[in-house]
């Protein structure tokens, strides 16, 4: 027993999707896709694995720690198997695509290794869909990735949810003002990032800044809100470049107003997570039922400098794992339908058979054979847990040799047609095959 | 958004008497700690309660299976949890100490260390205050009855939590070292934050305002849900 269970062992943080999980992962990746292609991204596909000190330019210590590696068998040198897209695509940009007009807007759907240890809805594999906007430094583009990211959650059929929007700048300018340490503004961000006024009680105590800076900190955990929280941050701040952040972030927060999208989106000025990796406007959106963040980005406009092409970039991604177990719990998994016909031909010759699946195939159906001997009632069985939507039986002694068995397995109906009928006029028999029935039920 | 009734994960252990006192400091009262139930509904509030051990809470407050916990600094100490902890709650003050039996402790030097072996809990922080000082650590991993370790010989030392320090003097262990001191936090699943952030703050409110006037029945009762 135990050896066998060796032999079909699979390592920690992979996962496996039967096929309807398979088929759901697949909706949401078409859907987001297709997101995508309306907003006019186009999609591009990077190495699975690279030189692993190619890939460390664009990422932080943790991530580089966190990569998957081997040795080049040729070169010696290090590989990684990718664990974040936006590095490899803003070298992409930077190596490839840098003559072309801006902004380039660029997608992708993929998977991704990060050893880690596995969390809400991801592995150390994991899949991503996301989107990379070159080349618009202003908040115009802020406000698409969030318009966008909004249409990706209500593509997917996700309506409770809530936009947490920051600007990494805010808070780099209370800390330029301070002219503080490595270590204390590091220790300042940990309690910021835990929201742990305690702790951050003390450590500004520990700081003896001036009142006016004092007051900035201890207010940071509640500058969360909507639109008011700017003009209350107004009234605080008093440095050019954390002011600079606030006139920023009320002006995305004012286009995403003109996107109808003001109620949905929570200012955080106090959400320091990703504070190295962004550059400006962040966000990450959050539904209900589900304890971590389903999509997340913002600006990170010195990341294509760190390849050798000074460019502001935005972008954002979208936990694909994550979307299908918010879609499950906000009843919004996407229906599965079986073939639309299954096809059970009790003659020798099995002519009848072809000619209806070559037919209805051409026209775009999905059609399934039962191509093993067994009854009737067993194959309807089949038919059945296969989800399919009409089966038609051929021969079997209950009809003429030219004629079929239309059973409707949706309201568990059946009649008799002839062959020759269904041959020549499908549509009249079944509305998969009408124009108004519009894009046939797997689409 | 905030369709749900928000979910309270209660540590059963040492800091469920204190955590009831400060919930039924808010209004919530006729909780039992002695009630074996695993979860409990509190329609008027539309809240509901789960006890759990307290190694436990992180876990679900993390996952989201709880917006919110109770749970010890030392605890979140270890397991790095990714949540916010808003309020420290004052109660449940302990200590994470290194401690050596008596005739070991009269001859030891801390100074000269370079391997120890040690018995714990909190692998983690054991690893982190050794290694920061240079010194190898041999870890063995216990889940209680610590201070039994070095009676039996399983190791040298031990990190433990200390309160009074009671059962180290019983056990004749003498304190060597403090790595840090904790007190109960108040944890925030972040989703739920966002989501459900006008609940969610306002029993963050409540809570903070009954811990900083600790008189019970002082603080403010949490407001229930509009209809």
């Amino acid at each position: 027993m135990e050896r066998r269970s060796h032999q079909t062992q699979l390592p920690k943080g992979v996962k496996i999707y039967l096929p309807d999980e398979a088929a759901q992962k697949r909706v949401v990746e078409e859907r987001l896709l297709g997101v995508f292609r309306r907003w006019g991204y186009r999609e591009v596909v990077t190495p699975t694995y690279e030189y692993f000190d190619v890939l460390s330019q664009g990422t932080d210590h943790d991530l580089q720690e966190g990569m998957f590696k081997m040795v080049d068998r040729e070169s010696g040198r290090l590989l990684a198997l990718r664990a974040d897209i936006t590095p490899q695509i803003a070298r992409i940009v930077a190596t490839r695509m840098r003559d072309e007009p801006k902004p380039l807007r660029l997608a992708y759907v993929t998977n991704v290794f990060r050893y880690d240890e596995p969390q809400v809805g991801r592995y150390r594999e994991f899949y991503q869909a996301g989107v990379e906007q070159v080349g618009l430094p202003n908040p115009e583009g802020d406000a698409e990735m969030i318009a966008m990211t909004v249409e990706c959650l209500r593509a997917l059929g996700l309506d409770q949810f809530q936009l947490d929007v920051g600007q990494t700048d805010f808070f780099r300018g209370i800390l330029e003002d301070l002219a503080v340490d490595e270590t204390t503004a590091r220790r300042l961000r940990s309690a910021l990032s835990r929201k742990d006024v305690s702790a951050l009680e003390r450590r500004v105590e520990e700081l003896g800044a001036p009142a006016a800076v004092t007051e900035l900190l201890l207010a940071l955990p509640s500058l969360y809100g909507r639109g008011e929280v700017i003009a209350r941050a107004e009234r605080l701040v008093k440095n050019a470049r954390s002011e600079a952040a606030l006139r920023n972030l009320s002006e995305v927060y004012r286009l995403l107003g003109l996107y109808g999208l003001a109620d949905a989106v929570l200012l955080d000025l106090g959400e320091v997570r990703g504070f190295d990796y962004y550059s400006g406007v962040h966000f990450e959106a959050y539904v209900t039922g589900l304890g971590a963040a389903l999509a997340g980005g913002g600006r990170y406009d010195q990341m294509l400098g760190r390849f050798g092409y000074d460019c502001p970039a935005t972008g954002f991604a979208v936990e694909v794992g994550r979307a299908l177990l918010a879609m499950d719990s906000q009843g919004a998994a996407a229906a599965l339908p079986g073939p639309d016909f299954f096809i059970i031909d009790f003659t020798a010759d099995k002519t009848r058979a072809l000619a209806l699946a070559r037919r209805y195939r051409d026209l775009g159906a999905a059609v399934a054979r039962d191509i093993i001997s067994r009854g009737i009632e067993d194959s309807i069985a089949h038919a059945r847990q296969q989800r399919a939507r009409w089966v038609l039986v051929i021969g079997g002694g209950r009809t003429e040799p030219d004629e079929v068995r239309v059973v409707d397995l949706s309201v568990d109906e059946e009649r008799t047609c002839a062959v020759a009928d269904l041959l020549a006029d499908p549509a009249r028999h079944f509305p998969v095959f009408r124009p108004e029935s519009g894009s046939r039920s797997h689409a | 958004m905030d369709r749900h009734g928000l979910t309270l994960a209660l540590p059963k252990g040492r800091l469920l008497e204190p955590a009831l006192a400060l919930l039924s400091a808010l209004g919530m009262s006729g909780l039992d700690g002695a009630s074996r139930r695993l979860l409990v509904a509190d329609a008027a509030h539309d809240l509901r309660f789960i006890f759990l051990k307290p190694a436990d809470i992180p876990t679900y407050v993390e996952y989201g299976a709880a917006d919110l916990g109770i749970v010890g600094k030392d605890i979140l100490a270890e397991q790095e949890p990714d949540v916010y902890e808003p309020v420290d709650l004052g109660f449940g003050r302990c200590r994470l100490v290194v401690a050596e039996p008596r005739d070991l402790w009269e001859r030891d030097d801390p100074a000269k260390w370079s391997w120890v072996r040690v018995a714990t809990k909190y692998p983690t922080l054991t690893e982190r205050y050794f290694s920061e000082r240079g010194i190898q650590v041999e870890m063995i991993r216990l889940d209680g009855s610590i201070e039994l370790a070095p009676l039996v010989g399983l190791a040298e030392r031990i990190v433990d939590l200390v309160q009074s320090g009671d059962t180290l003097r019983a056990n004749g262990l003498v304190e060597v070292a403090q790595i840090m001191s904790s007190t109960a936090r108040l944890i925030v699943n972040r989703a739920s934050l966002k989501t459900a952030h006008a609940r969610v703050n306002t029993l963050i409110d409540a809570v903070r305002q009954a811990v900083s006037s600790p008189r019970p029945g002082m603080g403010a009762a949490v407001s229930r849900p509009a209809p």
